[in-house]
C-alpha cells in the first residue's frame, strides 16, 4: 500500500505520462496483429527471443561478478505460450502515439495556464538567464530514432530485498520541485516555455512519426545464427550496420555488409550504406524466401582499397599488385574527388542472355557514366555508334548465383540488372555473364560507381571511420574489465556514422538519466546536459574531424566521477578488444559495489547497471561549462541520477519491493496473458542511481484496475545529449516476455528536445518478474 | 664615345611617316633613347606604355637601364617605338568577339592573366590563346557585320584583383554598354540556330583535332614574337582541363565561359558522346537557356547575396511553418488530387483491346480508376502505385495525341500501361501536363503536394510548346525563346538523324531529370557530365614514335598520356603522369623523350604541333596538379614557367 501511495505522488507529478500510458495501455494486448509478421524473417518470435536471450546471456555472464546472481532462471518454462501480445507493431505504436498526442495536448493546455502566471512574474529574470546554455552541442540531426539495441541486465531475484534502497534516494531528493539552485529558477520558466513549444513540435513530430514504417528484420549471421532488429523507415543501412556491430563481436571493418538474397532469382546484392533498408525490403513479396545476411564482403569497398584494379584494369596485373599507396590515393583523388566522378572505362565482351531465350550471346559492352552500351555489329567503338543497353536510374545491379545451372550460362560469373521491385523471373531482367570473377567484379563495381557516384566514397569514408574508432574503443574498453560486456551500445544514428560502438553507450547513459530527471517539473539543469565539447585527448586522437561529434560523448563519460576511483579510466588505456566490450565499461560501472557503498542509497538490486555513484550537484555544475580538464570533473553519469532524484518528488518508491509485489499479485490472473503491457512508466524519483523506474503494469484484462509497480533497471539508452534536453515524452513501444529468464522486456521511446530539435530515443528495459507471475 | 645615328620608327606617327633619327652613342641606355625620341617627336602624350621593339631580333627592349651596347644594337638595327598594349580581337568560348587591349610585350601567359583579370576570370593559368582556324572566306559572309564588343577603353590596371562593384569589376559598371558586355560574359548565350552550328568548322577526325591543338600560342613568348599583329583575331580558350576550385559565387564568368566551351565542344562533336548523353546535354542546354532568360540576374554575385537573403527568409518561413499548430498542419496534409476521365490501355500479349475510358483519381503517389465518376467513392477497379515507375510521354501535338506511358514495377516484372489524356473538355494538353507531372513526381516518391508540381507542369507545357512550332521552323528566323528549335540543342549529326518531333520527346524525357535544377546546378551538371565523358580533356597531337614508321596520335589528358593507333582508332597505351620520372625535349631534333617508372622510355617527334606545345601541355598539367588549397592563392608563375618554358626558361 505504501508503495502505492508513493506511486500516486509520482504520478501526480508526471501526470502527463500517466495519462498517456493509461490510455494506451489497455489497448495493447488486444491488438493481435498479423502484420507483425511482415516477412518470413519476422514470423518466428521464437528466434527473436532467442536472439535477445542470447544477448542477455552474454550480459548476464559479464555482469555476473558484479551483480547479484543475475536471475538465473531455468528456461524450463519455455513452452509457455508467448504468442500473446505481439500485435502488429505499427498498429500498436501508432495507437500509443495517438494517445500520447491527446495527452500531450491536454497537458499542454494545463501547463500553459499554470506557467503563464509564473512567467509574467519572472519575466525579467528570465531574460537574463533564460537562454539555453550555449554550450550545448547541437543534437545530431538525424537522430530521430534510436533503435534500442542494448539489453538490460537481468534483475536478480534477490532484488526484492533491495526495494528499500529506494528510500535513500528519496532522501537525497528534495521535494518535488527542487530546481537546481541558481540556474533553475530563471531557467525554469524558460524551460517550461520551451517545453511547451517542444510539445507542440512533438505533437507534430508524432503526426509524422505515426506514418513511419518500421520493420522487424531478421539478419542472418555468418555462423548461421541470427539477430533480429527493428528497423525504421528512415534508417540507413549504415545505421543498421552500426547497430549490428554493437550486437556482435565483430571487428567492425569496412567489409561488413548487409546482403540481400533472393532464392527465386538466385541473386545477391550488398546494400549500399546510404540506402534505406526498409525500402528494398518492402519490395519483397509476402511469401518470399529472401534473406538479409550480415557478412564481410570484400568487394564492397575494394575499389577504394585497390583503385588501380578498377581504374587501371588494363595494366599488367603484377604492376597493379605493387601499386604504391601514394598512387592509390592519387587515383582515388582523381576519380572521386574532382568535380565529376569518373567511372572506370570498362570495355569487354560479356555474354548477354537474350530476352526470353535460353541462349547467351557475346557482345562488346562499354561502361560509361551514363549507362552500359554495346557496340552494334559492324560498327566502330566510337561513342556515337554505341547503343544504349541500360541506364542506371531505375535498376540495381545484382550478383547471380549458380546461373550456369539455372540458366545454362557460360560461366558462373554472372550479374544482372533489374528494377529493385522485380522479385521473380521476368523479361525485364537483364542477365549478363562474364568470363571470370575478376571481370564480373570489375563490372559490378563499375556500375555501382556510375549509379551511386560520390555517395559510394562517402560511405566508404564513413565506414572506415567507424572501423577505426571501433578499434580504438576496443582497446580502451578492454582494460577495465573484460567481464562486463553487458550492453551493446546503442548507436547514435544520426550523423555519426563513425561512432565507435563502444563509445556510444557510455555517453548515453549519463545524459539519459538526466533527461528523465528533468522531465516533469524542474527545468533540466543545464549543466548536466552539457558534455564538454572539447574532446578528450583520446577521442581526438582516434577520430578524424568528422567523427568528432560522436566522440564527444564517449569522451565525456570516461572520466569517472571523482568519487569513484574504482571506475576504469576509460580512454587512456589503449587495449585491443572487441568493440562490444566498450559499452560494458560504462553500463555496469565496473565497481558497482563500490559505487553503492559510497552512495547513500544505492538500490542494491538494480544496481548492477546503475550508474556510478552520484556526484554532488554542485560538482555537476562545475563540470558543465567547458571541457573539464580533468576527467574527474566531468560530470560522471552517476551524478545525474542524483540530480533527478533531487528534483523528483520525494517519494522514492522502493522499487524492489514493488517488483515482487507487483509480480505476485497479478500472477494468478496473469498467467494467461503473460505479457502485460506496462501501463505507464514514471521515472522513479529516487536518486539512487537514477536509473530506477517505476512501472505500472496492467497485468491482465481481468484486473484492469490492478496496477503494480515494478522497479526496472534502466539498462541503456541511446542518447548523446545532455542537459539542455527536455524530456517531453515517454512512450511504451512494445513489451515482450522472456519466459526463460523471467524477464519482461520492453522498449520505450523517449522524445527529447535538444536545442529545440525533437529527438527520439529508444530504450530497452527489462524487468525481472517473479516466478509466481507465471 | 662616338655618336651615331639610330633610326626608329614611331608607330604613332603613322605607317607612312619616315623613321625618326636620333643621335646616340653605344653607352646610352634604352631609357635615354626613348627620352630623346619623345623629345624629337614633339608630341605630348602619355608615352608610358610605349617601348622599343627590335624587329630583326624579334625582341622588345624592355630593360631601360641596359645600354645599346649591352643589347648589341648598332646603327643597322630597325627599331620600332610602339605601345605595348594593343587592341586584339578576342574570340570568347561563347562565340562572341571582344575587342580589347592586350599586352604584346610580355609572355602570353601574362597576357592571358591580364585579359582574365579584365574579364574577371579566375585561374587564368587554365586558359590560353589559340590561333583561330582560318574561316573559309566566303565573301558574301559579311563578317564585319558581326557585333563586336569593345573593351579597348578599359584602363589598364595592374591590380592583381580588380575591385568589384555590384558583383562585377568596376570598369564594367561605368556605363550601360559596359554592363551589357559583362552580361554577355556572364550569362549563357541562347542556343545557336542549327544553321550557325552547321556552318561552324567541325573537326572530322582526330587528326583534324590535332591540327587545332597545334595552334596554341607559346606561353613563354610574347604575342609580337609569335607574329600576332595589332587587331589580330585570337581565341581565348580553356586549355588545361583541370579546373581548380570552381566556385559559382566568384566564378560567374569563368563558369559561363567554360560551359560555353563545353557546349560547343558537344555541339561540334569535338568530343564524342552517345545518343543518350546528347539528349541529356540537349535537355540541360534547354533548361539553362530557359532559366538564364527568366532570371538573368541569378549569376551576378550581388544576386548571390539576394539569394542568401531569400534563402534565409524561406528558412524562416519554414521554421514558422514547423511550429504552426497541428490543425494547420493537418490541413496542409490533406493532399491535392487529380480527377479526370482518361483512357487506359494495358498491352498484353495477344490482345488487341483498345483504350477504355475510366474515371481516374490521382492521389498521393498512386492512381486508381473507377467505372465512372459516380462510383469513385467505392473500391477502385484497380490502384496503381507509381513509386519507382518509369514515365515517358508519347505526344504528338498536331495529331492531338497525348499519351503517358508507364512502366510500373511489380515483383513479376514491369507492367506497361498507357494513359490517354483525352476527354470531353478537349483540354488534352492541359490534362496531359498535369497527369504527366503527377506521374513524374510519384515515380520519385513525391506526392502532388510537392512544391515542384507546378513547375513540373510548366516545364512540360513549355517544352511541348516547342513541338508545336518546331516542325515548321526548320529554316526559320532566329529562335525566340518560345519557338526554340530542338535542333539547336544537338549536334548536326543528330539534327540530321531525327526530325524535330522525334527529338522533342527524347529530350523531354531526359529533361524530366533536370528540370528542377537551378541555373548554377544545371551548368555544373552539364560540366560534370561533360567531364565524365571518356574522352574528356584530351588534346591530340600527331606524333611519330621513335622507331615507328607511321604517324600515331598522342592524347594529352589531365592525368595521363595516351597513344592512339590511327589505323584502328584504339587507345594502345596509357601512361600516367604520376609514374613519370622525367621528360626531356631535344630542341635540336625536336624530339620529346619521357621516362616512366619501371624503365619505360618513350620518345617521339611531333608532327602537327611544335614540340614546345607538347612540352607545355605536359609541364602545364603537372603544374596544375601542384595547385592545392593549402598553398596560397597566388599563382606561382615562376614554377609554371620552369615547367613549360623549355630552353627559354634556362
Amino acid at each position: 500500500m505504501a508503495q502505492r501511495c508513493q506511486d500516486k505522488t509520482v504520478v501526480k507529478v508526471l501526470s502527463f505520462w500517466k495519462e498517456c500510458s493509461d490510455r494506451s495501455g489497455p489497448e495493447l494486448p488486444h491488438k493481435a496483429g498479423r502484420r507483425l509478421i511482415h516477412f518470413k524473417k519476422m514470423d518466428d518470435i521464437d528466434a527473436m527471443f532467442s536472439d535477445l536471450l542470447g544477448e542477455m546471456d552474454l550480459l548476464t555472464q559479464s555482469l555476473g561478478q558484479e551483480t547479484v546472481p543475475p536471475a538465473p532462471l531455468p528456461s524450463a518454462d519455455k513452452e509457455v505460450s508467448y504468442s500473446i501480445g505481439y500485435t502488429d507493431l505499427n498498429e500498436s505504436l501508432n495507437e500509443l502515439e495517438d494517445c500520447d498526442l491527446d495527452a500531450l495536448m491536454a497537458d499542454l493546455v494545463a501547463d500553459l495556464s499554470a506557467t503563464e502566471v509564473k512567467f509574467a512574474a519572472q519575466k525579467e529574470e528570465l531574460k537574463v538567464q533564460s537562454l539555453p546554455p550555449p554550450d550545448l552541442p547541437p543534437p545530431p540531426k538525424g537522430l530521430s530514432t534510436h533503435p534500442a539495441s542494448s539489453l538490460a541486465s537481468p534483475a536478480s531475484p534477490a532484488s526484492s530485498a533491495s526495494s528499500n534502497v529506494s528510500t535513500p534516494a528519496s532522501s537525497t531528493a528534495s521535494p518535488l520541485p527542487p530546481p537546481p539552485p541558481q540556474v533553475s529558477k530563471p531557467s525554469k520558466e524558460e524551460m517550461e516555455a520551451h517545453i511547451k513549444a517542444d510539445k507542440i513540435k512533438l505533437a507534430l513530430e508524432k503526426l509524422k512519426e505515426a506514418k513511419v514504417k518500421k520493420l522487424v528484420v531478421k539478419v542472418l549471421m555468418n555462423d548461421g545464427s541470427s539477430k533480429t532488429l527493428m528497423v525504421d523507415e528512415r534508417q540507413t543501412v549504415r545505421e543498421v550496420l552500426d547497430n549490428l556491430f554493437e550486437k556482435t563481436h565483430c571487428d567492425c571493418n569496412v567489409d561488413w555488409s548487409l546482403v540481400e538474397t533472393n532464392p527465386d532469382l538466385q541473386l545477391e546484392r550488398t546494400f549500399e550504406d546510404h540506402e534505406n533498408l526498409v525500402e528494398p525490403l518492402s519490395a519483397w513479396t509476402r511469401d518470399s524466401e529472401n534473406k538479409v545476411l550480415f557478412q564481410e564482403r570484400g568487394e564492397k569497398y575494394e575499389v577504394f582499397k585497390n583503385p588501380q584494379n578498377f581504374y587501371l584494369w588494363k595494366k599488367d596485373k603484377n604492376t597493379l599488385k605493387d601499386m604504391k599507396d601514394k598512387d592509390k590515393e592519387l587515383l582515388i583523388q582523381e576519380n572521386f574527388c574532382g568535380t565529376s566522378i569518373i567511372v572506370p572505362d570498362l570495355e569487354g565482351v560479356i555474354h548477354l542472355k537474350e530476352d526470353g531465350k535460353k541462349s547467351w550471346k557475346p557482345r562488346l559492352f562499354q561502361l560509361r557514366a551514363s549507362g552500359i552500351y554495346y557496340v552494334p555489329k559492324g560498327k566502330t567503338k566510337s561513342s556515337r555508334d554505341l547503343i544504349c543497353f541500360v541506364q542506371f536510374d531505375n535498376v540495381n545491379v545484382y550478383y547471380g548465383k549458380d546461373f550456369k545451372g539455372k540458366y545454362k550460362a557460360p560461366t558462373d560469373f554472372c550479374f544482372f540488372l533489374k528494377h529493385p521491385q522485380i522479385q521473380k523471373e521476368s523479361q525485364y531482367i537483364k542477365y549478363l555473364c562474364c568470363d571470370d570473377a575478376w571481370s564480373m567484379n570489375l563490372w559490378v563495381t563499375g556500375i555501382r560507381i556510375a549509379k551511386y557516384g560520390a555517395s559510394l566514397y562517402e560511405n566508404y569514408k564513413t565506414a572506415e571511420k567507424a572501423a577505426v574508432s571501433s578499434v580504438w574503443t576496443n582497446r580502451s574498453s578492454s582494460t577495465p574489465s573484460s567481464s562486463n560486456p553487458s550492453t551493446p551500445s546503442p548507436t547514435i544514428k544520426a550523423k555519426s556514422p563513425s561512432q565507435a560502438n563502444g563509445h556510444a553507450p557510455k555517453p548515453q547513459q549519463g545524459p539519459v538519466s538526466v533527461d528523465f530527471g528533468n522531465v516533469p517539473p524542474p527545468p533540466p539543469p543545464p549543466p548536466l546536459s552539457v558534455f564538454p565539447h572539447p574532446t578528450p585527448p583520446l577521442a581526438a586522437k582516434s577520430s578524424p574531424k568528422p567523427a568528432a561529434p560522436q566522440r564527444h560523448l564517449p569522451t565525456n563519460f570516461p572520466p569517472p566521477p571523482p568519487a569513484m576511483d574504482l571506475l576504469p579510466p576509460p580512454p587512456p588505456p589503449p587495449n585491443e578488444d572487441d568493440a562490444l566490450e566498450a559499452p560494458p565499461d560504462f553500463l555496469p560501472p565496473p565497481p558497482p559495489a563500490v559505487g553503492f557503498g559510497s552512495l547513500p542509497p544505492p538500490p542494491s538490486f538494480n544496481s548492477p547497471p546503475l550508474p556510478p555513484p552520484p556526484v554532488s550537484f554542485g560538482g555537476v555544475d562545475q563540470s558543465l561549462p567547458p571541457p573539464p580538464p580533468d576527467p574527474g570533473f566531468l560530470p560522471p553519469p552517476p551524478p545525474q541520477p542524483m540530480f533527478t532524484g533531487a528534483r523528483a518528488p520525494p517519494p522514492p518508491p522502493p522499487p524492489p519491493a514493488a517488483v515482487p509485489a507487483a509480480a505476485m499479485r497479478p500472477s494468478g490472473s496473469v498467467k494467461k496473458m503473460p505479457p502485460a503491457p506496462p501501463k505507464r512508466t514514471t521515472p522513479s524519483l529516487q536518486g539512487g542511481g537514477g536509473r530506477r523506474w517505476r512501472l505500472h503494469v496492467r497485468t491482465d484484462a481481468g484486473h484492469e484496475q490492478e496496477t503494480c509497480s515494478l522497479s526496472v533497471k534502466f539498462v541503456e539508452y541511446k542518447n548523446s545529449m545532455n542537459c539542455a534536453c527536455t524530456l517531453t515524452n515517454l512512450t511504451l513501444n512494445w513489451p515482450c516476455l522472456d519466459f526463460r529468464k523471467k524477464l519482461l522486456l520492453f522498449t520505450f521511446t523517449t522524445k527529447l528536445n535538444i536545442s529545440n530539435q525533437p529527438v527520439e530515443i529508444r530504450h530497452l528495459f527489462q524487468m525481472a518478474i517473479q516466478p509466481s507471475f507465471f | 664615345m662616338a655618336a651615331w645615328d639610330l633610326s626608329v620608327t614611331v608607330e604613332d606617327l603613322g605607317s607612312d611617316a619616315p623613321p625618326v633619327t636620333i643621335s646616340v652613342d653605344s653607352g646610352l641606355h634604352v631609357g635615354g633613347v626613348i627620352l630623346k625620341l619623345v623629345e624629337k617627336t614633339q608630341i605630348k602624350r602619355d608615352w608610358s606604355d610605349h617601348a622599343l621593339w627590335w624587329e630583326q631580333k624579334q625582341r622588345w627592349l624592355l630593360r631601360t637601364a641596359w645600354t645599346l651596347d649591352k643589347y648589341g644594337i648598332h646603327a643597322d638595327a630597325r627599331l620600332v617605338f610602339m605601345p605595348q598594349h594593343k587592341p586584339l580581337r578576342l574570340g570568347l568560348p561563347n562565340g562572341i568577339t571582344l575587342r580589347l587591349r592586350a599586352c604584346f610585350s610580355s609572355s602570353v601567359f601574362q597576357t592571358v592573366m591580364g585579359i582574365c583579370r579584365m574579364l574577371n576570370i579566375r585561374h587564368p593559368e587554365e586558359l590560353s590563346l589559340l590561333q583561330p582556324v582560318e574561316e573559309k572566306k566566303k565573301k558574301k559572309d559579311k563578317n564585319s557585320a558581326e557585333e563586336i564588343y569593345d573593351l579597348t577603353e578599359v584602363p589598364l590596371s595592374s591590380a592583381s584583383r580588380p575591385c568589384l562593384y555590384n558583383g562585377m569589376p568596376a570598369h564594367f559598371a561605368d556605363s550601360p554598354e559596359m554592363e551589357a558586355i559583362y552580361k554577355m560574359l556572364s550569362v549563357t548565350q541562347p542556343p545557336p540556330s542549327p544553321e550557325v552550328i552547321a556552318k561552324q568548322y567541325r573537326a572530322a577526325s582526330v587528326v583534324d583535332k590535332a591540327h587545332i591543338h597545334g595552334r596554341w600560342l607559346d606561353s613563354s613568348r610574347c604575342l609580337l614574337q609569335q607574329g600576332i599583329q595589332e587587331n589580330s583575331r585570337l581565341w581565348l580558350r580553356f586549355k588545361y582541363f583541370a579546373f581548380y576550385d570552381m566556385e559559382p559565387k566568384y566564378d560567374v564568368v569563368r563558369l559561363t565561359q567554360l560551359y560555353e566551351q563545353a557546349r560547343w565542344a558537344i555541339l561540334l562533336e569535338d568530343i564524342d558522346c552517345t545518343e543518350e548523353e546528347m539528349m541529356l546535354f540537349g535537355a540541360l542546354q534547354y533548361h539553362i537557356s530557359k532559366v538564364s532568360q527568366s532570371e538573368p540576374q541569378m549569376l551576378s554575385s550581388s544576386a548571390a547575396m539576394d539569394d542568401l537573403e531569400t534563402a534565409l527568409q524561406s528558412l524562416e518561413v519554414k521554421m514558422e511553418g514547423e511550429s504552426s499548430s497541428a490543425s494547420e498542419m493537418l490541413e496542409n496534409m490533406t493532399a491535392p488530387e487529380l480527377n479526370d476521365y482518361l483512357k487506359i490501355f494495358r498491352p498484353k500479349r495477344m490482345t488487341l483491346k483498345g483504350y477504355k475510358q475510366y474515371w481516374f483519381k490521382f492521389q498521393d503517389t498512386s492512381i486508381s480508376y473507377f467505372k465512372s465518376k459516380e462510383e469513385s467513392i467505392g473500391e477502385p477497379i484497380q490502384q496503381i502505385n507509381l513509386k519507382g515507375c518509369e514515365v515517358a510521354p508519347d505526344v504528338n501535338v498536331t495529331a492531338q495525341k497525348f499519351l503517358i506511358r508507364l512502366l510500373i514495377p511489380a515483383p513479376e516484372g514491369m507492367n506497361e500501361v498507357y494513359l490517354r489524356c483525352e476527354n470531353v473538355r478537349k483540354k488534352h494538353a492541359h490534362t496531359h501536363a498535369h497527369w504527366m507531372a503527377g506521374c513524374r513526381l510519384a515515380s520519385k516518391g513525391k506526392s502532388l503536394a510537392d512544391s515542384s508540381f507546378q513547375s513540373e507542369i510548366q516545364s512540360i507545357r513549355s517544352f511541348l510548346a516547342m513541338q508545336k512550332t518546331s516542325p515548321g521552323t526548320h529554316g526559320n528566323a532566329p529562335a525566340n525563346d518560345e519557338s526554340l528549335n530542338t535542333h539547336s540543342l544537338v549536334s548536326p549529326r543528330y539534327a540530321k538523324k531525327y526530325k524535330a518531333k522525334q527529338l522533342t520527346p527524347r529530350i523531354l524525357d531526359a529533361y524530366q531529370n533536370v528540370a528542377q535544377l537551378s541555373l548554377t546546378d544545371a551548368v555544373m551538371r552539364f560540366l560534370q557530365i561533360w567531364q565524365a565523358l571518356p574522352d574528356f580533356g584530351l588534346s591530340y597531337v600527331v606524333v611519330r614514335f621513335k622507331g615507328s614508321r607511321k604517324d600515331e596520335v598522342l592524347g594529352i589528358g589531365p592525368n595521363r598520356l595516351i597513344r592512339i593507333d590511327l589505323a584502328v582508332g584504339d587507345v594502345v597505351k596509357t601512361w600516367r603522369y604520376n609514374n613519370m620520372k622525367q621528360w626531356n625535349v631535344n630542341w635540336d631534333i625536336r624530339q620529346v623523350a619521357i621516362e616512366f617508372e619501371g624503365n619505360i622510355n618513350i620518345a617521339f617527334a611531333c608532327v602537327t604541333a611544335d614540340c614546345k606545345i607538347v612540352h607545355e601541355f605536359i609541364g602545364g598539367y603537372i603544374f596544375m596538379s601542384t595547385r592545392s588549397r593549402a598553398k596560397s592563392d597566388t599563382l606561382n608563375e615562376e614554377l609554371f614557367h620552369k615547367l613549360t618554358g623549355g630552353h627559354d626558361a634556362l
